[in-house]
């Protein structure tokens, strides 16, 4: 049986392995099997974070801490996360798991045609907590590779996580997760399509944000992207909202870094017309497969030309605004239609 | 670069100001023709930019921190202090929270506010033992010194309550009518969008309906055939007085206007009398009302439009898909009430506070006149706030004729200017325009269009087709030219222009909004409105055939056609 696999390449899974590498492999490995750009790489069974976990010995440790120190408000959720992230991270890999992966990464680096390929690793959660737990970019080389895996594993941990997880009463002691250990892609732009309006629900118009660079600047939200507004039908762009793209991020060795854009990019749209129908073309198989609203990352390549310069980093079931109350819905309306970049169709106020 | 009636806070400094303003746009909705400088400098100048400001600052808007301002050769430009993109994502959290209530309540918050605003007002009264509104000539110099001073504050209150309801509204509004278009395809210039505005019961329209019952009290005392024959409006007052039924009509008058006169003849300045001040400014709607006969013609539409509007509330609830309804009809309502604010708040607010500013300047005036401290009582209104102080007491040792002389040049060389619509760069002006949504209440930007050939374009604001003779009108005062089937051009128009609306086929104006006065009466009368028009009191002449269509936003002089 696959599952009893620590380590499997994307193309091994399906949309229905959730439970086996959690939700964002499954999803990435339904993609590669229907044929879409994603790039290369492998997922780290929810098993592997039992057996290390186990195998050194950290669940129990863990289990004699929280007895102990039985950590209720954020002050001592704050302590507790310090506490174990340290105990986490000081086991070393058991030697089945660390030779899983690295023989994985090697053969990964083989096929790129590289000795050491640099690659990004997201967790990956059965159910989705979008943002909770960390990730690492442009990470080179095994062993670099092995101890970052250990520290996405260690964030769930991380405070945040903790909190969460004692108010929903919940297990402290762990949250096995899967991870997605992926090609890092050259992006010249990169960004997010959301399938339907995420405000109003509005199934006719598909959304795009992006900026230059990686995407981590637009899923983060720290920087306001250019938007692009798709009738979903004809793929006809509705319209076009400059964004000031202030900031960006792009490589640096051994990891990335956020840079202020300089003045030539903040002013152009990041992406062309007809880069913007193709990744409309792609949300719309995508939500066609899914049988549901898609919220799906995507990267222009450097150094390739359309379609094949459109690479899909992941998708998931989208998260409208149904849940929100109007009155949230409005404000949020509000903000986006006043305060983000050039006006609908002018002349009109 | 040059002060401004001596005071240099809104000197303009073409280049400088234009480094750190994209765009200053002319506000000719408010400013035509210029404010004489006490009022401008005392009371528009110093309060309005800054309760824009405010409450900026108060609900945390993302986009604009408010406006600045300069005067240039006679006119207010503003300019929208604009967040840089980390300010926005700071504020824009606060904000969230802080523009909650308005959505979920706006009638809740207006109604306490005005409550609070008109106590103030009493208290301001009641503070010098005022009781009626002759009583101001018993306070001495020093008295009606200090109730200038505290009226400033209540003024600067009224601003503050005006603008911290006037952003949330213009807000709802604004977002109401872009996703009618986004959702449904339909915008101002739609019949249906304009059924869904109207038959709100505003206080404008109320105190037209009082009026409308003093002339049937006048009819029903057997004095509707003098109020027919007699044209001169003061004659007819002194004749009312000759008769017991007169005078008995004169004292309901009278009671009304001590209640509601507070009301000057153009609402946003002092200079201009009010109508407790000159009751006959009152007697042309009350002859109008007794010529149209008994019933309240709006009173009928109304009951018309609350059920048209009713109908158009289903019609457009069920063609927004289902999932979507939810928050549609949340914001629709809070988008009615807004619109209903602007019409209801004028009473309040503008025409009251300046009413009372009218009563107390026209009081220094003339005790300045009385003493030779100036020739006219209404050369007070060159003066400044420290000229009063330094000439008030003692009265009548320090002359100002040289103050109001070498002001009133300044001022009466404005008067010659046609002001250019903005400087700096247009292009950016759409963008700010929807960073700061509010500031379409005052300014207009230069719309070209190249879908049709027009003498002008303007926004579509009320929909519909009208031919007809100009009439243009820059002034109140002059309303009275005003005949049955013309089509009104004007700067832009506030509450005293309501009467105008009940005789007239179309309206055009040089500025102005979505939410401005001329087009909510339009949508409400039924009648074709073209705004934002810039220049079109300058360029269309009195008697010349206009055709104004409503739908596309454009006007035609029809030239040659005397159809």
């Amino acid at each position: 049986m696959v599952s009893e696999k620590l380590v499997l390449w994307f193309e091994e899974v399906g949309k229905d392995d959730r439970e086996l590498v959690g939700r964002k492999c499954a999803n990435l490995g339904e993609m590669a099997r229907i044929g879409l750009r994603v790039p290369p790489g492998f997922a780290l069974s929810v098993e592997a974070y039992k057996d290390f976990m186990s195998m050194t010995g950290v669940v129990d440790e863990i289990g004699e801490y929280l007895a102990k120190s039985k950590p209720k408000d954020l002050k001592q959720c704050k302590q507790a996360s310090v506490d174990i992230r340290q105990i986490v991270q000081s086991k070393a890999m058991p030697e089945k798991i660390e030779k899983a992966i690295v023989s994985h990464y090697n053969e990964l680096s083989r096929r790129c045609h590289t000795d050491e390929i640099a690659v990004s690793t997201r967790s990956a959660g059965t159910v989705s907590h979008p943002g909770q737990y960390e990730t690492y970019l442009n990470v080179v080389g095994g062993p670099a590779l092995v101890d970052k895996i250990k520290q996405v594993w260690a964030s769930t941990f991380n405070t945040r996580s903790l909190v969460f997880r004692s108010r929903k009463k919940m297990p402290l002691e762990s949250d096995p997760i899967g991870i997605a250990v992926q090609k890092m892609v050259k992006a010249r732009a990169a960004g997010v399509i959301f399938t339907a309006d995420p405000n109003t629900g509005d199934a006719a118009r598909m959304i795009i944000e992006g900026n230059w660079g990686l995407g981590e600047s637009v899923v983060g939200g720290e920087s306001t992207p250019d938007i692009y507004i798709l009738d979903k039908k004809s793929l006809k762009i509705q319209e076009k909202k400059l964004g000031p793209k202030s900031r960006y991020v792009t490589f640096k060795k051994g990891g990335v870094i956020e840079k202020k854009a300089p003045p030539g990019k903040s002013g152009k749209f990041c992406l062309s017309d007809e880069e913007v129908r193709e990744i409309g073309k792609l949300g719309k198989v995508l939500e066609k497969h899914f049988g549901e609203a898609q919220d799906v990352e995507w990267a222009v390549e450097e150094d390739r030309l359309l379609p094949e310069s459109i690479i899909l980093l992941q998708t998931r079931a989208e998260l409208i605004a149904q849940n929100k109350t109007p009155i949230d819905q409005i404000v949020d309306l509000m903000l986006d239609r006043f305060s983000r970049g050039v006006g609908y169709d002018g002349g009109k106020m | 670069m040059a002060a401004v009636y001596g005071v240099t806070r809104f000197e303009f400094d073409e280049e400088k100001d234009l480094e750190n303003y994209a765009v200053f746009l002319a506000d000719v909705v408010h400013g035509t023709p210029p404010w004489r400088p006490l009022f401008f400098v005392e009371s528009w100048g110093r309060w309005v930019y800054r309760a824009v400001q405010r409450a900026a600052e108060q609900l945390s808007l993302p986009t604009t921190k408010g406006w600045d301002a300069r005067y240039i050769d006679g006119y207010s430009y503003l300019a929208v202090i604009e967040t840089s993109e980390q300010e926005a994502k700071k504020r824009e959290p606060v904000f969230r929270k802080r523009i909650r209530p308005y959505i979920e309540d706006f009638d809740a918050i207006w109604e306490q506010r005005k409550t609070d605003m008109m106590n103030t007002y009493k208290e301001l009264k009641k503070g010098y033992g005022l009781k009626k509104y002759g009583d101001i000539k018993k306070l001495s110099n020093i008295e009606l010194l200090d109730l200038f001073d505290d009226y400033m504050q209540v003024d600067r209150k009224q601003w503050g309550i005006h603008m911290e309801m006037m952003v949330p509204a213009y807000y709802l509004f604004g977002l109401f009518e872009q996703m009618c278009n986004e959702l449904l395809g339909f915008g101002y210039a739609d019949p249906l969008f304009a059924k869904l505005m109207t038959g709100f019961d505003s206080m404008v329209f109320r105190f037209n309906k009082k009026i409308w019952r003093l002339g049937n009290r006048a009819v029903e005392l057997g004095l509707g055939e003098l109020f027919r024959t007699t044209k001169d409006d003061k004659v007819l007052l002194s004749r009312l007085e000759d008769s017991e039924a007169g005078r008995k009509w004169l004292k309901e008058y009278y009671d009304f206007l001590e209640v509601h006169g507070w009301r000057n003849e153009r609402m946003l300045d002092w200079a201009t009398p009010s109508w407790i001040e000159k009751p006959s400014l009152g007697i042309p709607l009350i002859k109008v009302a007794i010529t149209s006969g008994g019933t309240y013609t709006i009173d009928e539409r109304r009951g018309q439009a609350i059920r048209e509007r009713e109908k158009a509330e289903k019609e457009v609830l069920d063609r927004v898909p289902a999932e979507q309804r939810g928050w549609f009809e949340t914001l629709m309502k809070a988008a009615q009430k807004a619109g209903y604010w602007s019409e209801d708040h004028n009473y309040y607010l503008d025409l009251y506070c300046n009413g009372i500013g009218r009563w107390i300047t026209r009081e220094i005036g003339q005790r300045f006149a009385e003493a030779g401290v100036i020739d006219d009582p209404e050369d007070v209104y060159f003066l400044l706030a420290d000229d009063i102080e330094k000439a008030l007491v003692p009265m009548g040792k320090n002359k100002l004729h040289h103050q109001v002389n070498v002001r009133k040049k300044e001022w009466e060389g404005y008067l010659e200017v046609t002001p250019r619509p903005y400087y700096g760069n247009i292009d950016l002006a759409q963008e700010i325009l929807r960073k700061d949504p509010v500031i379409s209440v005052a300014t207009s930007v230069p719309i070209i269009r190249k879908d049709v050939k027009a003498d002008f374009y303007g926004a579509a604001s009320s929909p519909g087709v009208v031919e007809g003779i100009a009439r243009v009108i820059v002034t109140e005062n002059k309303l009275a030219e005003l005949k049955p089937g013309e089509i009104l051009v004007a700067p832009g128009t506030s509450a005293p222009w309501t009467p105008a609306f009940e005789m007239i086929k179309g309206v055009i104006t040089d500025g102005g909004g979505a939410l401005s006065h001329a087009v909510i009466l339009a949508r409400e009368y039924g009648i074709p409105a073209v705004t934002g028009c810039l220049e079109a009191t300058k360029k269309i002449k009195t008697g010349q055939r206009v055709k104004v269509d409503g739908n596309l936003g454009v006007v035609h002089i029809l030239r040659n056609n005397k159809a």
